[in-house]
């Protein structure tokens, strides 16, 4: 698999080694680390300070959690934000944190995995009673196949809609398309574009979704499960929110059907993709693209 | 980077993390610092065996699962961990321990800034299709079988 080296949500490459984790390399480097922990302490303790927000939207909710503010101030005191405007800031938060940063994600990502195996346990034998669905929800995941090709052609894409709408890409999706085709194929660049939109908009979108979803009649469960589409922080986002918007179901087991999803989605999302959702969706296209595809 | 060099520097940002996570877990979740160490000390420990299995099994397997899957196996109804292990990480609060991992993605970010000015607003626009595709496709078939057997 292509060493991505790419800011991660989750590691992918069991074997790669040097790059994507050299910035965590402490030696040498204090200072560096020191700005990019005591940035992130601060994020998080503003963000937790103002804590979780709720708004009624119509018979929703749009539930604000503090992860969401955390992930927009660090956003914008990035050095290519508003640090690009503020000398200053930009002295304070340099590349360097940036590039701390990104395999950290990884690393912050462990009390959140323990966190959901807590709560997977004691929820066991209800999730063991919902493995059919838990097994075949996994193909939903091949909705997207379905949904966003067809506009894809729409828009006037050729093979980067290949790319872009074969899964929600994710790092073992990226890795697999750059695999097959190439990072500078039209299907790397497609699918390029959905990893860093789910990167930059990924938490947001998710979190004030999983607030909205249950105005359309569906379960709180069968919305749970759907959380788990295969990122630590979307789903967290998803279900955090979605738990705190709906009170007819506890929340341990809104998470527990989240994160056992998600866990599913680990195991199985790599050779769902490229068994299934690559031949799929070059079959579609072949159909599709003549009938609607634009020159 | 070695086995070595790479178990130090990660245990050393899991401390980093973990300290973090604790006062976060103070100011949002009135958590009090001193009886949370035990339950961050389990949680930094099952973090170093993930991280490094993770690494070293040639399984396309993030770090991630490892983390779920060992915790989950302490915890089950039937393990003779499940009561002791539960009772230290209970008191770190669940949203506690997402919000550090959003502030390092948020600063990660600006690395890709340039990348995603070339993507163009069109694939833009099918991601977000892709994330309503995903999301609904896996909430139908889950709420069809749920409901065929009988749970909801």
């Amino acid at each position: 698999m292509a060493n991505t080296n790419t800011e991660t949500d989750e590691p992918t490459d069991a074997d790669s080694d040097g790059d994507r984790w050299d910035p965590i390399r402490v030696s040498g480097r204090w200072t560096f680390h020191l700005k990019a922990h005591v940035t992130v302490l601060l994020i998080v303790v503003v963000s937790e300070f103002i804590g979780t927000q709720t708004y009624p939207v119509g018979p929703g909710q749009v539930v604000i959690l503090p992860m969401l503010y955390a992930v927009v101030f660090g956003m914008l005191l990035g050095y290519r934000v508003l640090g690009a405007y503020i000398d200053e800031l930009r002295s304070v938060v340099p590349k360097e944190v940036s590039e701390i940063s990104s395999p950290l994600i990884v690393v912050a990502l462990m009390p959140l995995g323990v966190k959901y195996g807590t709560l997977v346990a004691p929820n066991f034998y209800d999730i063991i009673g919902a493995g059919p669905a838990f097994l075949l929800q996994e193909l939903g995941n091949l909705g997207t196949i379905f949904l966003a090709l067809p506009l894809a052609l729409l828009l006037g894409l050729k093979r980067e809609a290949i790319g872009s709408a074969v899964s929600i890409a994710r790092e073992p999706t990226l890795g697999i398309i750059t695999d097959l085709y190439g990072p500078d194929s039209p299907e790397g660049i497609g699918v390029l574009g959905t990893y860093l939109t789910g990167t930059f908009l990924g938490t947001l979108f998710f979190g004030i979704l999983g607030g909205l979803a249950p105005i359309t009649g569906l379960h709180p469960r069968a919305i749970a499960m759907a959380c788990g589409m295969g990122s630590g922080s979307m789903m967290t986002a998803c279900a955090g929110s979605l738990a705190t918007a709906v009170s007819s179901v506890p929340e341990d087991e809104i998470l527990a059907f989240a994160a056992t999803s998600n866990l599913l989605t680990g195991l199985t999302g790599v050779y769902v993709v490229l068994f299934v959702g690559v031949p799929l969706i070059n079959k579609l296209y072949g159909v599709l693209e003549p009938i609607i595809g634009r020159n | 980077m070695d086995r070595t060099d790479f178990v130090t520097n990660a245990l050393a940002m899991l401390v980093v993390v973990g300290v973090i996570t604790l006062i976060g877990n103070t100011v949002g979740y009135d958590a009090g610092i001193v009886e949370s160490i035990p339950g961050i000390v389990l949680i930094i420990a099952i973090g170093i065996v993930s991280l490094y299995l993770a690494r070293e099994i040639p399984l396309e397997l993030p770090s991630f699962a490892y983390a779920i899957f060992i915790a989950m196996v302490l915890a089950l109804p039937f393990s003779p961990t499940q009561e002791v292990f539960l009772r230290y990480t209970d008191r770190i609060s669940f949203l506690a321990t997402a919000t550090p991992i959003l502030a390092y993605a948020g600063l990660s970010v600006s690395l890709q800034m340039d990348r995603l000015k070339q993507i163009g607003w069109k694939l833009v626009v099918v991601a977000v299709f892709v994330f309503f595709g995903t999301f609904f496709g896996s909430a139908i078939i889950a709420q069809t079988v749920l409901s065929f057997q009988g749970i909801i």
